[in-house]
């Protein structure tokens, strides 16, 4: 059980800070472009909100602890892998969508060309979004905690200054 | 054809009739697209002399090559300008030009005038004409929610007018998505004339790229290298202070246009600094599709008024020209007035010129406070600022007389009014003090859309950036000294004119590329290549570049422009009273030498500054030679005709 645990606190998650975040789409054209080979912001599996003038935030999957696209799916197209990651057997995938109803903020994308469901992956291990993104503190790569410090942090400099 | 869908979108809104042509590749290719293809639309399709503000006016919304990459780009709207009667552009950014393409579309031409008042929706192919009479009288940003909620789709992008475009006053924009202004030359009257309250377009098509993974490749280096922001003028802090830096500067360098050009420096110019307004009403910064710049400011104020963050904020020439151009010195104020004009549609730049104006008026007594219904326009008086702002946008009372723009008010006003309304071809003047910037001041005498600062940029930045020998820019012609008078000035003058209407062909964004940006005319060069499979050269690229600048040109002659009208205000020949340049002046006498120069390097007829045979044929535009020659307007050669 202890194992699982430290798993799941070691998983790094792709984090959108909507305070930094402007909205530039960058992230949706480096994952099409990184895995679907084309840009095409439809494809990507980071997408964008532009709630302005509020701000922005992209958005991909949030690796749920008990997901529930898996539960849904009827073909068992869809598993958690070890490290975290919704894995998409394509060859399984009949397109019924119902994964799309299941999760909650919209971080599942059809690909068409494919006929399959694509869920962010994590680009194993080096996230082609985050790689991007011109914007310092947009889009991290953090643990939960490595996130939740951070949060810490800014919130106690806004409000006694450095 | 790659790098384009091959289509254009043909809108009549008298006869409801929407249609579809294609777009050939040989135009594409000598027009590019944006300023280039739209000019050629309007040289081919209007009449001269026609009413800007009726049916037979045609408006043209174009992006260029470069959108539906990930790549920073803009678009253009063009049309026959209400407020210069002449060539009418103005480009604007946002994700509207990338949704029009992926919609299907490389343009739209929207001719005729709808009965009632109607709004245009696009997606994927398919177009509709629709009621808009429930989004008529109100504000932009809120008729922008309306209709994407109509149309069901978050991603819908929309342009579209307010009150001031629907009041036809002569400097209305178009708004687009979250506050991108399609904002000088008056476009947003046009649509207002045709009951056009807005255009939504949404897209989820591809376009065919020649060699995708060479374009998706530049994208990236050019991210990862920070390419853009590699500029020598400005590396980074456009990011941190937005454009408004600039007004910094310009004050340092005494060249800070002040009480309507009659001063240079302004003794408020610490309130309206970049570091004052990120200190103070700065809410946060925002950028444009795939750009890392990130110039765009979203503002927060209370004091002494409210300014609502959904009409974003300031850079440069709107904070110059509502501010230190009338005098003003509260930076709340100011805006507060950007607001208003953003949220009724209309050009801040005009705006706050016309008000300059109107403030000096004032002064001499031309416009009194009867004529003002009570309102103080002295030098300074924010409040009246804000007041006269809104009765423009309603044309009410003074504002009736002032949204006709600083000409025509000017000859309504006469006993001399004219001597100080500050515009060329009816276009109102830029925020730049030309008596220190040569280059930049033949640009504007010389420019097509009238006063425009976005054909030559300032001296001061090729002096910054370095040569270019590539396009004929080397170091002699960028080192010489902003003030310096010689043919050098002529020749970067011509030069940079072709490329910069090749910029807002593609159309690039001018901030992030040479001579401002990082991005050299090689990268672009490059995306251009990969994108369509031509393989241009950048002398292909600078003739095209010439080539629209010539179409352009020959448009506005038809329209009568010629060397009488490629002028400076009269202000400019007194000198500058105070700052590193002061004793500058630019007289007719000097603009008189440079434009013989200028009219040399390009070709054109020194009498009249008009394209001869030659010029026209040699940039394959003989048609246009010879629908200049059938109205008489082409200018004979001196060679005697053989016996």
């Amino acid at each position: 059980m202890s194992k699982l645990n430290l798993v799941i606190k070691m998983q790094k998650y792709v984090v959108c800070n909507p305070e930094k975040c402007l909205g530039c789409q960058i992230c949706e054209f480096a994952c099409s472009a990184v895995k679907e080979g084309s840009f095409d912001p439809s494809l990507s599996r980071i997408r964008v909100v532009n709630f302005e003038p509020a701000g922005s935030m992209a958005i991909a999957c949030l690796l749920c602890d008990d997901p529930p696209c898996v539960a849904v799916c009827p073909t068992k197209a869809l598993f958690k892998g070890e490290n975290g990651v919704i894995q998409v057997d394509e060859g399984r995938c009949n397109g019924c969508k119902w994964c799309f109803e299941a999760c909650k903020f919209g971080a599942i994308t059809w690909i068409p060309t494919r006929k399959t469901v694509a869920i962010c992956d994590l680009c194993d291990g080096h996230p082609e979004c985050i790689e991007l993104c011109p914007f310092e503190g947009a889009l991290t790569f953090l643990t939960l905690e490595e996130a939740a410090h951070i949060s810490r942090r800014e919130a106690i400099i806004k409000l006694f200054g450095k | 054809m790659f790098g384009y869908m091959g289509k254009i979108l043909r809108a009549n809104l008298t006869d409801q009739k929407i249609t579809e042509e294609p777009l050939e590749e040989d135009t594409a290719r000598k027009f590019i697209g944006g300023m280039g293809l739209g000019a050629k639309i309007l040289f081919d399709e209007l009449k001269p002399g026609i009413d800007p503000l009726g049916p037979r006016n045609k408006l043209i919304i174009a992006p260029g090559v470069l959108a539906g990459l990930p790549f920073p780009h803009k678009f253009s709207m063009i049309a026959k300008s209400p407020l210069t009667d002449i060539y009418g552009e103005a480009t604007a950014a946002g994700f509207f030009a990338q949704e029009l393409k992926f919609a299907g579309f490389d343009a739209i031409i929207i001719e005729g005038k709808a009965e009632k008042p109607v709004y245009l929706w696009i997606h994927d192919g398919e177009a509709e004409i629709r009621d808009a009479s429930h989004l008529w009288g109100k504000a932009t940003r809120e008729v922008q929610r309306l209709v994407r909620e109509e149309v069901k789709d978050d991603r819908a992008q929309v342009g579209c007018i307010g009150l001031a475009g629907e009041n036809l006053v002569r400097f209305a924009s178009v708004l687009f998505g979250f506050n991108h202004a399609a904002g000088r030359t008056g476009l947003g009257a046009v649509m207002g004339s045709k009951n056009l309250k807005a255009i939504a377009v949404r897209g989820t098509l591809k376009v065919k790229l020649a060699d995708e993974e060479k374009v998706l490749d530049i994208c990236k280096n050019s991210l990862i290298n920070k390419e853009a922001l590699k500029g020598p003028y400005w590396p980074n802090i456009l990011t941190k202070f937005g454009s408004l830096v600039d007004l910094g500067s310009w004050q340092e360098t005494g060249r800070l246009p002040t009480m309507n050009w009659r001063k240079c420096t302004f003794k408020g110019a610490n309130n309206l600094t970049a570091e004052n307004l990120t200190a103070t009403i700065l809410k946060r910064i925002n950028t444009c599709p795939y750009c890392p710049v990130a110039c765009n400011r979203v503002l927060k104020a209370h004091y002494p008024y409210d300014v609502d963050p959904d009409y974003g904020g300031l850079e440069y020439e709107c904070t110059a020209a509502l501010g230190s151009l009338c005098m003003v010195d509260n930076l709340v104020g100011v805006a507060k007035a950007f607001e208003l004009c953003n949220k009724y549609g209309m050009d801040a730049m005009t705006t706050g010129v016309t008000i300059a104006f109107a403030m000096e008026c004032y002064e001499k007594g031309l416009l009194t406070s009867k004529d003002t219904e009570g309102l103080d326009l002295t030098w300074g008086n924010h409040k009246s600022l804000v007041q006269v702002a809104e009765k423009i946008a309603m044309r009410e009372g003074v504002g009736d007389l002032l949204a006709e723009g600083v000409k025509r008010a000017s000859k309504k006003i006469g006993h001399s009014a004219e001597e100080f309304a500050m515009h060329v071809k009816g276009l109102e003047f830029p925020l730049h003090d030309v008596r220190g910037m040569k280059a930049h001041g033949l640009g504007i005498a010389t420019s097509n859309r009238g006063a425009c600062h976005l054909v030559v940029e300032c001296d001061d930045t090729f002096m910054a950036a370095g040569a270019v020998p590539e396009i004929g820019l080397d170091e002699r012609i960028v080192s010489k000294s902003p003030v310096y008078v010689g043919p050098e000035k002529a020749k970067l003058a011509k030069i940079c004119g072709d490329l910069f209407a090749l910029f807002d062909s593609l159309v690039v964004c001018k901030w992030t590329v040479y001579p401002c940006g990082g991005y050299k005319v090689e990268t672009i060069k490059n995306v251009v290549s990969a994108a369509t499979g031509w393989d241009v050269t950048i002398d292909e690229l600078m003739k095209t570049g010439e080539r629209i600048f010539n179409i352009c040109r020959a448009f506005n002659v038809r329209e009568g422009i010629t060397r009488k009208d490629d002028t400076l205000p009269k202000r400019f020949a007194e000198p500058l009273p105070e700052g590193q340049y002061q004793g500058e002046t630019f007289t007719p006498k000097v603009l008189e030498k440079m434009l013989n120069w200028f009219y040399e390097f390009r070709g054109w007829d020194k009498k009249t500054g008009i394209p001869t045979r030659e010029k026209l044929e040699e940039l394959d535009l003989g048609y246009v030679a010879k629908e200049l020659e059938s109205l008489g307007k082409l200018p004979t050669t001196h060679k005697r005709p053989k016996k």
